[in-house]
């Protein structure tokens, strides 16, 4: 009541000031909203150009991405390359980060509390001992090391939003039939899921922990199942694909990333 | 290469010994404190496999026809409807369905995963009595129940072309299985008595081991396209209500225990798997629809906004 009266007592000029003033002050705060967004359009496509130029640069005697994976992102089935367009960011920027690790690098995991038991050293029939969390490939892992975080970040949002296109390559309707069994009810009796009970109907992939199946060489899929069983690849939250892996057959591999590569269709770039 | 690969282990072994042999040359006598005993032997044996892996044993259970083997006639066109009513509940049989459920949410891998109350352990059974109704009850009204209650909607009727379908489905599916026999990795699998359920310890174990597929507010993914749920809500307006039986802390525990998470079945101990079925059972849900129909007009929608 008394700020009532107060405001009534002040003259018409100061009234129109104060409302002036507020008037200002939204419009700044709208401005500086507006402000905010194309700032913030322009550090997106500020990264998305870095990670264009890392991946198109040569570094510290370490091919360029596109050497092997292509100018598109699309991959390259001689080399053993596989298609990271259309990939989520996420996933890419995981897999950088565990690449860039050493893999051999033991010294650190024989830890004799091992607090983490889904992580715990496996040793291997030949005796080689991974770094739990890792994967190893000679050549990514000696391109990642050169990374630094900012840097994979970059190159995986660069990656995420190229579009796609999936080649479906045939094969025959045995492998295809058996593959499908595979990919669509998993072996119950064996306690293996089905691959698409995670990564998708279709085998589209889901968010970051679960990459699409479609698209990737089948040699690809097969090497990768090969190193969750070996532990050369290790780096899966939970453990969740390699207890899948190490139910899987010879067969059954080559069943399964026959029937993921028979799969067509488009994936359009996602960004995140 | 033998040494080389053999090199870190030597390496350590030779600087423990070195500790010992330069604390006992200073000291004259070790220090108890000063080495602990987990350090002194583990270094003798490189661990082999501390992961616990349950290795199942597929020659015990049932295996059902391939669905490659439906055969080409009317018989094998209801079926064919049939698994797509079971795999793609959300489409084939919308009208029946009041959540975001299909049967295989639950039936896993199309109704064949043994202690995930797979059909082909299920159909020979009936009619059999249950206790929920104390009846006796056919196939037909069991799964009449499944829409009622985990599926939160309208029971198809017993002539209805969906459940024709379903029946012959799992008719199916049973083909070879004896009728009337409790088969291994039937119904869901057996726990030992544990402590109360927690639902502080089961928050635990649901954001470490669960919350990765569905979701940390337990209410499931959908795909991109939003179209169905890839990882089916556990609680929420598009879950099982309050009337369905895997609502029972202990049948939840069970059926974790055997499948959650999922490739992972067992790994669970048996207190987790009721911690955290205690943990979904305080979650909100839909109502039983026995209890009132008085009430559902006055409370508002379960996770309405």
């Amino acid at each position: 009541m008394r700020l009532l009266n107060q405001l009534l007592s002040m003259g018409s000029g100061t009234v129109i000031t104060l409302v002036l003033l507020l008037l200002a002050i939204a419009g700044a705060a709208g401005f500086s909203g507006l402000h905010t967004t194309l700032a913030r359009d322009a550090t997106e496509s500020a990264v998305l150009d870095d990670g264009k130029r890392i991946a198109q640069s040569e570094r510290l005697g370490v091919q360029s991405c596109i050497a092997c994976h292509g100018a598109s992102g699309e991959g390259n089935r001689a080399l053993g390359a596989p298609r990271i367009a259309g990939l989520s960011a996420g996933y890419i920027e995981k897999q950088l980060r565990d690449f860039a690790r050493n893999p051999l690098h033991v010294g650190v995991t024989l830890d004799p509390i091992a607090r983490d038991y889904s992580k715990t050293p496996r040793v291997q029939v030949d005796l080689t001992v991974y770094t739990p969390g890792v994967r190893r490939n000679d050549a990514m892992n000696a391109a990642a090391a050169t990374l630094g975080n900012d840097e994979i970040h970059a190159v995986a949002l660069y990656f995420s939003s190229l579009p796609y296109t999936v080649v479906a390559l045939p094969s025959d309707p045995e492998t295809l039939e058996r593959g499908e069994d595979l990919a669509l009810r998993g072996k119950p009796e064996y306690g293996v899921p089905a691959c698409t009970s995670c990564h998708g109907s279709d085998g589209r992939g889901h968010g970051k922990e679960f990459p699409p199946l479609v698209g990737l060489p089948p040699e690809y899929i097969i090497r990768q199942l090969n190193n969750w069983q070996t532990g050369a690849r290790d780096n899966d939250t939970m453990a969740l694909m390699r207890n899948v892996s190490d139910q899987l057959t010879d067969g059954d591999k080559v069943n399964v990333a026959a029937y993921f590569a028979n799969l067509s269709g488009t994936v359009k770039a996602t960004g995140k | 290469m033998f040494s080389a690969r053999f090199g870190s282990v030597a390496v350590i072994a030779i600087a423990l010994t070195c500790r010992i042999s330069m604390a006992a040359e200073l000291g004259g006598e070790l220090d108890t404190l000063e080495v602990r005993p987990t350090l002194v032997k583990p270094q003798l044996s490189l661990p082999t496999k501390l992961t616990e892996v349950y290795v199942a044993n597929p020659g015990e259970f049932f295996v059902p026809p391939n669905v490659a083997d439906i055969p080409d006639d009317k018989y094998g066109d209801l079926v064919r409807i049939g698994r797509n009513i079971f795999v793609d509940t959300q489409n084939y049989a919308k009208r029946y369905v009041g959540n975001g459920l299909t049967c295989q949410s639950c039936h896993l891998q199309e109704g064949r995963k043994p202690y995930a109350m797979p059909i082909w352990g299920a159909f020979g059974m009936y009619p059999m009595f249950r206790n929920k109704t104390r009846s006796v009850v056919t196939y037909e009204q069991r799964v009449q129940d499944c829409f009622r209650y985990s599926l939160n909607g309208i029971p198809p009727s017993i002539d209805s072309p969906e459940m024709q379908a379903m029946v012959a489905y799992s008719h199916w599916l049973s083909r070879g299985a004896p009728v009337g026999v409790e088969l291994p990795g039937r119904a869901l699998a057996g726990l030992a008595r544990t402590e109360d359920p927690s639902p502080q310890r089961g928050e635990t174990v649901y954001t470490t081991r669960c919350a990765i597929c569905h979701g940390a507010q337990g209410l499931g993914q959908k795909t991109a396209d939003g179209t169905r749920y890839l990882f089916p809500p556990l609680w929420g307006s598009d879950s099982f209500n309050k009337g369905a039986g895997i609502f029972r802390v202990r049948t939840a525990a069970q059926y974790i225990k055997a499948n959650m998470p999922l490739g992972q079945g067992f790994t669970l101990s048996d207190q987790e798997a009721f911690d955290v079925a205690a943990y979904m059972w305080i979650q909100d849900r839909p109502k039983d629809p026995r209890v009132s129909y008085i009430l559902d007009f006055l409370l508002p929608r379960i996770g309405a906004p």
